[in-house]
């Protein structure tokens, strides 16, 4: 099941043999415009991260400004995805292609809300007095999704199945990381009451984050669909999971 | 898309960009030369007919850049240094063994260097990698030439650039930052490039690294932060102590000595973090460079363990030791960085550990990233209440790499699963932790995991109050070791022999 097929890269798909080359012209230009927007998205991930690591309030207002660009390509995709199926009828690979380049550009655009919606609250953060070590943690966590995002977009551009199966099993660091700044904040939160607003903030944009670090699971499923045609089966593997096959190998004795 | 405007670099105005009607002055004869030879060197491989017109055009467009760079490099120098009035002597004809020549020298160029070609301004999937260096083939993961731009470069400052200097003829200089666990800082500058028949627009990219000199401003600043707050507390009890000293405890000898041990105590403490700050900022600021050495793990455990024999005599505690025979873990690192990371973790089993406790210590050798990241859960641990496993560090994913993992458990009070995520912070404590206050910096694990990132490897932690903490890392193996028994390169002050090894340095 994980095998590299290669044969399918982006980079090849301009020498396959299409029954129609233009249509692989087609199918190319779709692709390349995913990956244009996939670039646009990190970029709003990293700059609305950096708006609140530095509060800086320019940032995040080129951030919110930019939006719309996503909102443009996500329907623009959309638009040439449904002429190319109706046009066309695409058939295995080349459906699956077509499909799952329009299941992408929603998943950016809304990958791209995500960033919108952390880098206005970072005006409000930056409004407030600064707690270091939270921004701190909220830094650490906002890189660990964006290199999350970006395994995922590389292995989309580069069709490697065994890469996004890694983007797809290692989804639990994220939610770790949530969950201790959850703990954190409501710490923070008990404490000192007038750190409430720009805490409950926090914790909007930790969501934000944990929420694009699944939409980077998700993009792991389009690309295992697009090359396998098959949906990933059942849930992501937990640790306690991998625990239980080799149950007897402990090592302590308590 | 529509391109906009900005800023375009300055460029010197004898820049020749048309190296087919090269402009050169006495100090740019380099590029005249380059340029007679990107042009000659078509016609030779044409007339030659020894490529086809795929290679003729690529070996075009690997001049016509080479040209460019030399160009570009002569004549800014010229330029800064005197305005020179150009002439237009006429190159020598160049010698076609020298094209391969020149095409080498620009493969081995440090720096990546792109030459993109482009159909219409709309067509996205027109714009494709004519050439890629090595340097560049590496970084964006080009797969061959040919292939589509965003495929390596999604970046869409980079990209808008790449457009300006494809259809508007600018140069452009445009900030990049690659992300990934070793984040670097690049300056990518584009310049336009005369087209050929077949390629009629073509640009030139080339970046250039600026991690190190954005590490090192970070640095400073972290630095000062860290140390200024940190050696505020010990600083503060020192200066209480003197000022008892000099007042009211002058004449007692017994609160005297008393004072000056804990004054001596602080003062190693100070002594100790600002060593480990210092060594905290030298990692991070290579972290981005590849370390180029190779050490066997057996042999850096064995040698930290055999150093830290007083410590485990002191405390009664025991290693357990699993651990393959030398000369079959080798891995690709610094071998002093390695020491120093065997020596966090077994330092800190020992000192969590009770009294009398084992630390079991163990090595696996030629495991891909799933299951070094998946090795040896216990049950125990992860179905304890408030009990986890995570991974502080995860390598990018790479084929073919396999791994080498040291794991560490020891049997002390184990830590909940909220603190597990915040371990590599530095000067993280855990709340209502008593056997470690005082004894540490606070920075063992951050210098860990800067290490560990710095080798491209992996680090987790699966702990549980009450069950203990198990600490795995994991490295990049050399790539001729992996399922070979390689000859033992290196076997300075191993105290045992292969075949009894594990029995040996059972250490008590």
């Amino acid at each position: 099941m994980r095998a590299r097929i290669a044969s399918e890269s982006i980079v090849d798909m301009s020498t396959n043999e299409h029954t129609l080359k233009f249509f692989g012209e087609e199918l190319n230009q779709l692709k390349a415009e995913v990956a244009r927007m996939g670039g646009l998205a990190e970029a709003q991930v990293a700059d609305a991260i950096s708006a609140v690591s530095d509060r800086d309030v320019s940032l995040a207002e080129s951030v919110v400004g930019r939006d719309r660009r996503l909102d443009l390509l996500q329907h623009d995709i959309e638009r040439k995805s449904i002429r190319l199926i109706a046009l066309r009828q695409p058939v295995a690979q080349d459906l699956r292609r077509t499909v799952g380049a329009m299941k992408m550009a929603s998943i950016l655009e809304r990958t791209g809300d995500y960033a919108k919606n952390i880098a206005k609250r970072a005006l409000v953060i930056s409004e407030a007095e600064p707690i270091t070590p939270l921004t701190r943690a909220i830094e650490r966590m906002g890189k660990l999704v964006a290199a999350r995002l970006k395994d995922a977009l590389d292995s989309y551009t580069s069709a490697e199945l065994d890469q996004a199966m890694n983007v797809w099993q290692n989804d639990e660091e994220v939610d770790e990381h949530y969950n201790s700044l959850f703990r954190e904040l409501l710490t923070y939160m008990i404490s000192d009451p007038r750190m409430i607003n720009s805490c409950a903030h926090m914790l909007f944009v930790a969501k934000n984050l944990e929420r694009i670090g699944d939409y980077a699971t998700n993009i792991a499923e389009i690309v295992h669909y697009e090359v396998t045609g098959e949906e990933i089966m059942g849930d992501r593997p937990k640790w306690s999971g991998v625990a239980r096959e080799d149950a007897d190998d402990s090592d302590l004795e308590a | 898309m529509p391109l906009s405007r900005s800023e375009p670099e300055p460029t010197p105005s004898t820049l020749p960009l048309n190296v087919q009607t090269p402009a050169a002055g006495p100090r740019g004869t380099a590029a005249a030369v380059v340029g007679a030879v990107a042009a000659a060197a078509i016609m030779l491989i044409v007339a030659l007919g020894k490529a086809d017109a795929v290679t003729g055009l690529l070996t075009a467009a690997v001049l016509v850049a080479l040209g460019l760079v030399l160009s570009f490099r002569t004549t800014t120098r010229a330029a800064a240094k005197s305005d020179m009035p150009i002439d237009a002597a006429a190159p020598p004809p160049p010698d076609p063994g020298d094209v391969q020549t020149y095409v080498s020298a620009l493969e081995l160029a440090p720096n990546p260097i792109l030459v993109v070609s482009a159909e219409e301004p709309d067509d996205l999937a027109g714009r494709r990698i004519a050439f890629a260096n090595a340097s560049a083939r590496d970084l964006l993961r080009v797969a061959r030439e040919g292939a589509l731009l965003v495929a390596a470069v999604r970046n869409p400052n980079v990209l808008e650039a790449i457009d300006e200097s494809l259809f508007g003829g600018i140069d452009r200089v445009v900030a990049y930052e690659a992300g990934g666990p070793q984040n670097r800082f690049w300056r990518v500058r584009t310049n336009p490039l005369p087209g050929t028949p077949t390629r009629p627009r073509l640009a030139l990219v080339i970046m250039q690294d600026e991690t190190e000199i954005r590490l090192n401003e970070r640095m400073r600043a972290d630095f000062l932060a860290n140390a200024s707050h940190e050696l505020r507390t010990p600083l503060a009890s020192l200066t209480g102590f003197i000022e008892t000293l000099r007042g009211h405890a002058k004449d007692d000898e017994v609160a005297r000595d008393r004072f000056l041990g804990i004054m001596g105590r602080q003062a190693e403490r100070m002594a100790r973090l600002i060593e480990d700050l210092m060594s905290l900022s030298r990692i991070e600021l290579s972290e981005h460079i590849r370390p180029s050495g190779v050490c066997d793990l057996t042999v850096a455990v064995a040698d930290v363990a055999d150093a830290l024999a007083p410590q485990l005599a002191a405390k009664g505690v025991t290693f357990d030791f699993g651990l393959p025979a030398k000369g079959v873990a080798w891995v690709a690192g610094d071998r002093d960085q390695l020491i120093q990371v065997v020596q966090n973790l077994l330092d800190n089993a020992i000192k969590y550990s009770p009294v009398g406790g084992v630390v079991k210590v163990e090595v696996d050798v030629g495991l891909t990233l799933d299951a070094a990241a998946a090795f040896r859960p216990d049950p125990r641990r992860l179905s304890a209440p408030d009990g986890g496993r995570m991974s502080l560090q995860t390598p990018t994913w790479s084929a073919d790499v396999r791994y080498a993992i040291l794991r560490v458990a020891d049997l002390g009070p184990g830590l909940a699963r909220e603190t597990l995520p915040r371990l590599t912070e530095r000067f993280y404590r855990v709340e209502g932790q008593k056997s470690g206050e005082r004894s540490g910096t606070g920075l063992g694990l951050a210098i860990v995991k800067h290490i560990v990132n710095r080798h491209r490897g992996g680090f987790l932690v699966e702990s549980a109050p009450g069950h203990g903490a198990v600490f795995c890392v994991y490295f990049p193996m050399t790539p001729s070791q992996i399922g070979s028994q390689p000859a033992a390169k290196n076997d300075r002050n191993i105290p045992f022999t292969e075949s009894s090894a594990r029995e040996e340095i059972k250490l008590s």
